[in-house]
């Protein structure tokens, strides 16, 4: 039995171009609507090409209009059900409330030139470990390393949200990637903030960088800051 | 705009990039409908348990003592007055370090939820259970 395959919920409005030739369809009611495309059958896998179809979507249709994401694999029965959906009241809630609003990925991450900084408060154990190589020497040398490593990520990701504060809604914190990772932030903040984040990313690279390199990635949809749990009423 | 030196250590991406960008973004997270029989949601949450990439190991003291070891402080003592024809050999070797961390997590995700290119259509139970293999699924 063919089943709708469920990427998020949106305004109603027009597809963007592209779409609906690749079976992506609007299912909508008193101008809110269920993102969906027929599937042959479910559960669906969690593979590359899934994901990445599933991130296109929601992000292709959020340029133009808020886009409530929903989890990856999420399936419905058929149109009726993705109208029960819509018609919850949470639904329509959360679309007014983040009507405005997107999500930015910031990753930062230290090229290796922080070690220079790092080095002179390790100076001691750098000294002997060059005088005398040993598996201990090297054990505690990098320990402190990345101690003092991981006490400049807690400094800079201060400094980077403190100057970001004034201007996002919500921030979620993630896992850095990498040994080198800094910090990997999920804000959520209003379609006309962007710009100014970005100024106040320039800002803060010219304090930080280098060692400190930076990653913006949006406006996406509010992937981090839609967990709200709709249940379906018996 | 006139920061074309800051500018350089800002990269700016529209969308969510690649496969590392969509697990990390997008798996997990979203809109999540309890809504029993209508509706089935994947138990994807499985799949992301060890993805973390383990920090304070052996293997990484032991790396960054070299990589401190090798410096050549006398030839700098300020890091923000580093010349920049050192900072580019920097640069390199940086980017190299934490690709190579990050394919090092993918191939373990890989290996989880079977998401190398060949295996795209393959049944995630079958991928998860021959974990162990490691090497003869890269691309």
């Amino acid at each position: 039995m063919t089943q709708l395959y469920l990427y998020g919920m949106t305004r109603a409005g027009p597809l963007p171009a592209g779409l609906a030739e690749r079976g992506i369809e609007l299912v909508a009611a008193d101008g809110r609507a269920a993102i969906v495309s027929s599937i042959e059958s479910s559960p669906v896998t969690a593979t590359r090409r899934n994901l990445l179809a599933h991130a296109e979507v929601v992000e292709r249709l959020h340029e133009r209009a808020i886009v409530l994401p929903a989890r990856f694999g999420t399936v419905v029965a058929d149109r009726d059900a993705a109208l029960e959906l819509l018609a919850l009241p949470g639904v329509a809630a959360l679309l007014d409330e983040h009507a405005d609003r997107s999500e930015l990925t910031l990753r930062g991450t230290y090229d290796e030139s922080v070690l220079r900084a790092i080095a002179p408060a390790v100076a001691g154990l750098r000294e002997g470990y060059r005088a005398a190589p040993t598996l201990e020497g090297g054990l505690a040398l990098g320990e402190a390393v990345v101690e003092a490593l991981a006490a400049r990520r807690i400094r800079d990701t201060e400094e980077v949200l403190s100057a970001l504060d004034p201007h996002v809604v919500g921030v979620r914190s993630g896992e850095p990637r990498g040994e080198y990772g800094a910090f990997n932030l999920s804000l959520l903040v209003t379609r006309d903030a962007v710009a100014t984040i970005e100024d106040e990313l320039e800002l803060l690279a010219r304090r930080l960088s280098p060692p400190l390199r930076f990653e913006l990635v949006g406006p996406l949809p509010p992937y981090s800051f839609v967990e709200l749990e709709l249940g379906v009423p018996a | 705009m006139q920061q074309e030196a800051s500018s350089g250590y800002i990269t700016r991406a529209p969308r969510s990039n690649g496969l590392a960008d969509v697990l990390e973004i997008l798996l997990d997270r979203g809109l999540v409908i309890d809504a029993f029989v209508r509706v089935s949601l994947v138990g994807i949450e499985l799949l992301t348990v060890d993805l973390r990439v383990v920090v304070a190991s052996v293997d990484t003291y032991l790396r960054f003592a070299e990589a401190v070891n090798r410096l050549d402080l006398r030839a700098v003592d300020d890091s923000k007055s580093v010349p920049d024809l050192f900072e580019k050999g920097e640069e390199e070797g940086a980017e190299k370090k934490s690709k190579g961390a990050i394919e090092g997590g993918m191939d373990a995700i890989k290996e989880k939820v079977g998401l190398g290119g060949r295996g795209d259509d393959e049944d995630q139970e079958r991928e998860r259970s021959r974990s162990g293999r490691r090497g003869n699924d890269r691309g």
